[in-house]
């Protein structure tokens, strides 16, 4: 190509590069414009606010941070109705609460205390499972039902720093009336619902008055070791030597992780009974109690809810009869907590007083749910056809329950 | 007894609601899983927190809605909802504050757990008690709860402004976290988990931190009006 010719080529070729430099660099201007564009950083050189001086809050009485800190107060109210297809129609209204207060030092809770009482009113009687004391209480009573004190720790004073520190939660001390250490009750509050498991079958209470010690053995197990009086209701001797109770159960790292819940119970001694085929009027008489249980939950996640599986198994001897206890329970929970559908089955069978059976439905509607059960609000309709009735012929039982509790 | 009882239940009954609370969202098991948390731990101290006991406990309920940038659920997150805050001492240091809420997942219910440091109130640790979630694996997983540590309240409410007016701003931490690898019906709950997770830091600054990052929100909302 003649010289010329290559110089004109160049100084045509000169716009083009020029050209396509300039398109080439448009992004990184843009991009420059935009970043011109954006707003200083609004939070720059903007630091927390200093924490409050709390040393110049006026200083409480005792009595004002003994009934403002760490006490908790609820109000309960309880309607149930219930009916049999024979046509035996029962009202159980009820008025409670519950007081919990836990007592702190500066660096630590050393204690708590329960105390569920209500005030009751009763025309007629059904046996509903939430209701089986409930024959010998007609009219107006007023029943307590948790009453116990927690003391934390208390091994602390014969332990070293290190100690203390290593056995955290390893030696607590409870005093007083609380579900029977034995199966799920310990972990399972069935203050309010109609379906309970199965200690009150095995035991004629499902609270009873007891001291011992609670806690965890390692991060897998807990255990609860109890001296129980055996009388039930009331705190009472008639004789009986009381009994001696211990659970191992899955510590919370396996509900949590897993959903998983469960134990092994055994419990043995002498506790109060009504004897085999006296009417309900006769006198309680000290009845030698051998069981041994194992138990288990487990919670599952399900299409837009959560299914949970409860299985209660034990075995052993009221005086010579050999007893045996079976309680299986299936429930689904919708997602949003303000449904939920759950059904029982429920085996109790000694030798020489017959067998109780009973399978039980239940549909509840939630207007309040809280997780922890501290703020529930419920409608609940439960149908229970018993299937062995021993000795009177098996009944079905429909309860309409409404429950506030917060 | 029955007697000594009712009047008992009359007292408590004609006693003032202001003064009592109620039983608190907690731990299981707390002195085993704070142990795990923080194994230098000699004691743990629990508080209970209310919004009705809380002075303007209304005013900061109606707030939380504000702060968290959603709605809250009826059934799960109601003014009366109790909550425990755990304290947590080496001897006589404060070493550490536990704190969970409970928010709506798409299975149902997500516990948030978390870990702070008591003077910065930087995240030390999050964890789910419970999980009700198909992605419970992946949510559970360390990589992906390890990402939170170190972050405050004050980078939740500066992810509002970033998200908004300068997306994919350096400065903002959430939008750098990992989300781990789910399906898509599990995103709901990953969205729910750290819902809960900025939930449960709102509160902390409310009960523990006196309202500390409060600058951050109210410049995030000037800075977004803006």
């Amino acid at each position: 190509m003649p010289k010329d010719q290559q110089n004109r080529g160049a100084g045509s070729l000169l716009p083009l590069v020029i050209a396509i430099g300039g398109i080439a660099l448009m992004p990184l201007r843009a991009q420059e414009t935009r970043h011109e564009q954006q707003p200083a950083d609004p939070f720059a050189g903007l630091n927390p606010a200093p924490a409050a001086d709390t040393s110049s809050q006026p200083k409480r009485s005792w009595f004002s941070r003994f009934f403002r800190d760490n006490l908790g107060f609820r109000e309960e109210v309880m309607s149930e109705f219930t009916s049999d297809v024979e046509g035996s129609n029962a009202s159980r209204q009820s008025v409670g609460f519950e007081v919990l207060k836990k007592f702190s030092t500066a660096t630590a809770t050393v204690a708590s205390f329960d105390f569920q009482g209500r005030l009751v009113r009763r025309d007629g009687y059904n046996p509903v499972l939430n209701d089986m004391e409930g024959a010998s209480r007609p009219g107006w009573s007023f029943e307590y039902h948790n009453l116990y004190v927690d003391l934390y720790n208390v091994a602390n004073p014969l332990l070293s720093a290190s100690g203390r520190g290593k056995n955290v939660g390893r030696f607590n001390f409870r005093a007083g009336r609380f579900y029977v250490p034995f199966g799920l009750n310990l972990q399972t509050d069935t203050h309010g619902t109609i379906l309970q498991l199965s200690n009150e079958s095995n035991f004629g209470n499902d609270r009873d008055w007891y001291a011992g010690f609670w806690g965890s053995i390692n991060r897998h197990l807990n255990y609860d070791a109890y001296y129980m009086a055996g009388s039930g209701y009331d705190l009472e001797y008639r004789g009986q030597s009381g009994l001696a109770a211990v659970r191992l159960s899955l510590s919370n790292k396996y509900s949590s992780e897993y959903g998983l819940e469960g134990g092994v119970s055994v419990l043995g001694g002498e506790r109060l009974a009504q004897p085999a085929w006296s009417s309900s009027l006769a006198e309680p008489a000290p009845l030698k109690t051998q069981r041994i249980g194992i138990d288990a939950r487990y919670r599952h996640t399900a299409p837009r809810g959560l299914l949970t599986g409860t299985a209660e198994l034990s075995g052993g001897h009221d005086a010579r009869d050999p007893v045996v206890t079976q309680l299986y329970q299936a429930e689904y929970l919708r997602a949003s907590r303000r449904w939920g559908i759950a059904s029982q089955f429920r085996r109790f069978s000694r030798d020489g007083a017959g067998t109780d059976s009973a399978i039980l439905g239940e549909f509840t509607w939630y207007f309040r749910n809280d997780v922890a059960g501290s703020n529930s609000h419920w409608i609940k309709l439960n149908i229970e056809r018993q299937i062995q009735n021993y000795p009177e012929p098996p009944r079905t039982i429909v309860a309409l329950q409404y429950y506030f509790y917060r | 007894m029955n007697h000594f009882l009712i009047i008992l239940a009359l007292l408590f009954a004609a006693a003032p609601e202001r003064l009592f609370g109620a039983i608190g969202c907690t731990l299981s098991n707390p002195a085993e899983d704070l142990k795990y948390l923080y194994p230098e731990m000699t004691t743990f101290k629990e508080e209970l927190k209310e919004f009705p006991k809380l002075p303007d406990g209304a005013g900061l309920f109606k707030g939380l809605r504000a702060r968290l940038g959603s709605d809250l659920d009826p059934i799960y997150e109601t003014y009366e909802t109790p909550y425990t805050v755990y304290s947590i001492f080496k001897g006589d240091a404060r070493i550490g504050v536990v704190h969970g809420v409970n928010v709506p997942g798409k299975g149902g219910v997500i516990q948030v757990f978390v870990a702070t440091d008591p003077k910065t109130g930087e995240i030390k640790n999050f964890f789910f008690q419970r999980l009700e979630s198909p992605a419970a694996r992946q949510l559970r997983s360390k990589e992906f709860r390890m990402q939170f540590e170190g972050l405050t309240l004050a980078d939740f409410y500066k992810h509002d402004y970033y998200a908004a007016a300068q997306p994919g701003a350096k400065a903002d931490k959430l939008a750098a976290l990992k989300p781990p690898s789910l399906d898509p019906g599990g995103k709901p709950d990953y969205e729910a988990s750290l819902r809960g997770l900025r939930k449960n830091l709102i509160l902390l600054d409310y009960f523990v931190y006196g309202r500390r990052f409060e600058p951050f929100f109210e410049r995030a909302q000037q800075a977004r009006k803006n």
